[in-house]
């Protein structure tokens, strides 16, 4: 996706709301901007604000301040019918009453194009999302997929520049999900239409987007691509949200003119920081190493502790160590038919300390 | 009542066209013999006098066409079945002009209040039948409140004689009537539609019109013509409001059918009357279905969030709904609020200025003999009538719904076929039925008669609480090791107790309230309704206006009450 030299389709500058009623905003100062044909994503928990930024690009709702800028234009106080976005309901939202192809031409009815132009559309629209035979149904006669599928076109067949979608994946299995995933991503790039994506699915995020910003109450906590904020959290709280993570306190202590960090007392090789104190260090399941202990003196500068239990995944397995008094260490170890872990059994932990992050405070 | 009904005549509809089979099983034994006998028997009854003939008062018992060719024959028959439809049509559609924008006020814009809204413009529905003609005869008589106005303040120069016993005021009171059911049946709609279908229409592009025409219109429409069909029903029904005001101009075929069952004595052609009105009116309003068509289920995702607040409206478009809504209360309450005035007004005139209080009508009330009598026994029939219906009725609905019945909308649709009926047409069937089974004129008879329409409204009510629960619930429940009895004592009864009070309340005001079909059946007994009647067709006394605003301050204490337990409940539930 290169970034063409045409301006952002949207920008947020420093947007805030707060719902009659609520004492918290559910949206604090937020900014950003989306470029031409991205695939940007809006990751948060439940309650962190994301769907009031879709709802305020929608125009569904207004900002009470900050400014919403569309095509180099503040759009704030531009009723939902006449922005230039579509948006596909978590809902789907399909109406009840109309058939799949007359849920689709819909738009295009709205701004009154001719029956012939509007027909031949949603045929493209629908052949392009797989759903050709069934455009003669009412949406309660579609399964959970094709409902979705349907919703997709609807808002594609207007060809907006910009696609606001609510957690569109949230209410199929996993099986449709996935299959969807990739065909979300795929005809993103054939239109060439920004995606603007809520989700509070990590892995949705992280695996079809260009950029992810991550919500926390209301502000954001990181935006960047999703490899960034995988490998390289700003903050706790994004470690903890992205990926599976394991959070250790740490205490650095002075030697020298560093700082070396010890857990449970003991000391960690390599974990200096330029600053002591006590700390949270986050580091990921896969960067746990856990080797069972066979020496009968095991080394003084490894964390030692014995399996709690161990979960098989398939190609992993996730073995959970106690290393003294309310410390479990959770690590992934890759399956082997020989050898297992077993509950019970004494093990060394080592960290990975290329990714890992440090937290203060 | 209305608001029941809607879902079930609309699967009603659905029903019709497929073909249902009927397996009889035990526990449907006695479900069928109620509709036998208290459904199917009186319409076949009703249908076979008609082709009955009639000497001097006596029916005599010769199959005959004689009554249909009087019918079919008669120019003041014609003229008369146009005249009474064109009466319920016309204040059907004036009733819609004011109910639809107040249900779309209460059902979309309002967020706060909501059920207090909603009862608001109900509660007329549960106020006296009679109470609500007798304050627009007072309203519009000659000596009345509007001539009054008119005259006084120098619009006419003196009282019109125009208003009152006219085609036009028997249209105003039908659409007074009409009001709250066409209120209640389209709200639910405008309720149910999702939040998210009207942003995806402005997500579309689609203006506040554009999103009118093609979503919210096409998914009210049904409930609008459901509405509209119950409140033509119910007017069409009606002899007693061309009686009371509409005077010649204003005489409708129910009170043809009535006065053939009274005083003119003639049941077969009396029967055959009803007969025909019941077919064209079936006629008209399968018209009306027929041209609001519905299509489409509203998808279980998509009403989830019917629960959200509406869409923001404008302020300016808020002021306006409050405004409207406003003036409908206004135009609902304002003719109760004259008679409750005047009935402690001190002369014997129903004229403003009032001059002097006076608690002289309510004590006349405790003196009077006979309207004693007739409130004991009002009270009588309405115990007994509650609480048959609600010990059949909610059996019957745990047999429809639990028994797995096949056709179940089918007996839906049969046991709703009574409320349906025009009051007129049901009283005779009544009186048909009882005086098969010899049953005596008085008590017996009025409990039966009002049985046959307060007993669908229990089992309806019931079945459309039954349906909204949790299935597993009660399969939990069984799992736990709870027997049948068990899981219907300790987990059901709990779960619809509040709909079973709920229905027995309903019970009781239509049962106390009821005077088309007790008329029919009292003989020389009447309930209290049919005394006040009987009092304002032999002119005026002031002391009804006190038996009526005794019997609405009694009305407006049960539905608080009511509303007060039901938000008490839900302001204790956690969450």
């Amino acid at each position: 996706m290169g970034t063409l030299e045409t301006g952002p389709v949207l920008s947020l500058a420093g947007v805030s709301k707060t719902y009659e009623g609520a004492e918290k905003p559910a949206l604090d100062k937020v900014s950003f901007s989306v470029k031409p044909g991205e695939f940007f994503s809006i990751l948060g928990p439940s309650g962190s604000g994301k769907t009031t930024i879709l709802r305020t690009v929608a125009g569904f709702e207004r900002p009470d301040k900050g400014e919403i800028v569309m095509a180099g234009e503040v759009v704030n106080a531009v009723p939902a019918f006449k922005r230039d976005v579509r948006t596909v309901f978590q809902s789907y939202a399909l109406f009840p009453h109309l058939t799949v192809r007359e849920n689709v031409e819909y738009p295009l009815r709205m701004r009154g194009e001719p029956k012939a132009s509007r027909q031949k559309k949603a045929e493209e629209a629908l052949a392009l999302v797989e759903l050709s035979a069934f455009s003669a149904r009412l949406p309660h006669q579609l399964s959970g997929g094709q409902r979705q599928r349907a919703a997709l076109a609807r808002s594609i067949v207007s060809r907006p520049k910009l696609l606001l979608l609510d957690e569109p994946l949230a209410a199929l299995d996993l099986r449709l999900r996935q299959q969807m995933q990739h065909t979300l991503v795929a005809l993103q790039k054939e239109l060439g239409i920004a995606f603007m994506y809520v989700t509070h699915d990590q892995g949705e995020a992280l695996s079809m987007s260009d950029r992810v910003v991550v919500l926390h109450e209301g502000k954001i906590a990181q935006l960047a691509t999703p490899r960034e904020i995988y490998f390289a959290p700003e903050n706790e709280f994004v470690s903890r949200f992205v990926g599976r993570s394991n959070l250790i306190a740490v205490d650095f202590k002075s030697e020298g003119n560093s700082f070396v960090g010890t857990v449970d007392g003991t000391t960690i090789p390599g974990l200096v920081s330029q600053r002591g104190g006590a700390a949270r260090m986050a580091i990921r399941y896969e960067a746990v190493q856990i080797k069972p202990i066979r020496d009968v003196m095991p080394p003084q500068d490894a964390l030692q502790g014995t399996v709690d239990d161990v979960l098989f995944l398939g190609t992993n397995c996730e073995v959970n160590v106690r290393c003294g008094a309310g410390l479990h260490v959770i690590g992934t170890v890759p399956t082997s038919r020989e050898m297992t872990f077993f509950k019970g059994q004494p093990v060394q932990v080592g960290f990975d300390l290329e990714h890992t992050q440090v937290f203060y405070g | 009542m209305a608001d029941s009904l809607a879902p079930a005549m609309d699967t009603a509809i659905g029903t019709l066209r497929k073909r249902f089979s009927l397996k009889l099983s035990l526990s449907s034994i006695p479900v069928l013999a109620w509709l036998v006998l208290i459904v199917l028997l009186p319409n076949l009854l009703l249908i076979g006098t008609s082709f009955l003939k009639s000497s001097a008062g006596v029916m005599l018992f010769e199959p005959s066409l004689a009554n249909y060719a009087r019918i079919w024959n008669s120019v003041g028959f014609w003229v008369l079945l146009g005249r009474t439809l064109s009466f319920s049509f016309i204040a059907c559609v004036v009733a819609t002009v004011i109910a639809y924008p107040l249900a779309f006020y209460v059902g979309r814009v309002v967020r706060q209040h909501k059920t207090l809204f909603t009862i608001l413009v109900v509660i007329p529905l549960w106020i006296s039948l009679l109470m609500r003609i007798f304050a627009w005869r007072v309203i519009l008589g000659q000596s009345g409140v509007l001539n009054a106005f008119l005259v006084s303040s120098g619009i006419l120069d003196g009282p019109s004689d125009a208003f009152l016993y006219s085609p036009s005021s028997v249209v105003i009171v039908f659409a007074y009537i009409s009001v709250p059911f066409i209120f209640i049946s389209t709200m639910g709609a405008f309720e149910k539609i999702p939040r998210d279908l009207i942003e995806a229409s402005q997500d579309s592009g689609a203006t506040a019109l554009q999103t009118f025409i093609h979503v919210i219109w096409p998914l009210t429409r049904r409930n609008l013509a459901i509405g509209f069909s119950l409140a033509f029903l119910v007017t069409v029904g009606d002899f007693v409001t061309p009686a009371m005001i509409g005077g010649i101009d204003g005489t409708t075929l129910g009170v043809v059918v009535s006065t053939q069952f009274g005083f003119a004595n003639n049941w077969p052609y009396g029967a055959a009357v009803a007969v025909a009105l019941m077919l064209s009116v079936a006629v008209l309003l399968g018209i009306i279905i027929a041209l609001t068509p519905s299509r489409g289920v509203m998808v279980g995702g998509e009403a989830e969030h019917s629960t959200e607040p509406p869409a923001a409206s404008s302020r300016w478009g808020r002021r306006l709904g409050a405004t409207g809504y406003a003036a409908g209360l206004a135009y609902l309450y304002a003719p109760l609020a004259i008679i409750v005035l005047f009935s402690f007004n001190a002369p014997n005139l129903q004229t403003f200025p009032l001059e002097g209080l006076t608690l002289q009508w309510y004590r006349e009330l405790v003196q009077d003999q006979s309207l004693l009598e007739a409130a004991q026994r009002s009270v009588i029939v309405a115990v007994c009538v509650v609480s048959v219906s609600v010990t059949v009725g909610t059996s019957f609905a745990l047999i429809i719904h639990y028994a797995r019945l096949k056709g179940a909308r089918f007996y839906e649709m049969a046991f709703a076929l009574p409320i349906a009926t025009p009051g007129v047409v049901l009283g005779i069937e009544m009186v048909l039925g009882t005086e098969l089974f010899g049953i005596p004129s008085g008590i017996t008879r009025i409990v039966f008669g009002q049985m046959s329409f307060v007993m669908p409204v229990t089992l309806l009510l019931l079945l459309v609480r039954l349906r909204r629960l949790d299935p597993s619930l009660m399969e939990a429940s069984l799992d736990l090791g709870a027997n049948r009895w068990q899981s219907f004592a300790y987990v059901l009864f709990p779960i619809i107790r509040g709909t079973i009070v709920a229905s027995a309340f309903l019970g009781l005001t239509l049962s106390a309230d009821d005077v088309m079909v007790t008329l029919f059946l009292s003989g020389g007994s009447p309930t209290l309704p049919i005394w006040v009647f009987n009092q304002m067709r032999f002119g005026f006394t002031p002391s009804v206006n006190a038996v009526f605003s005794i019997l609405l301050i009694a009305c407006l204490l049960v539905v608080t009450v009511a509303h007060w337990r039901t938000t008490r409940k839900a302001a204790k539930a956690p969450g």
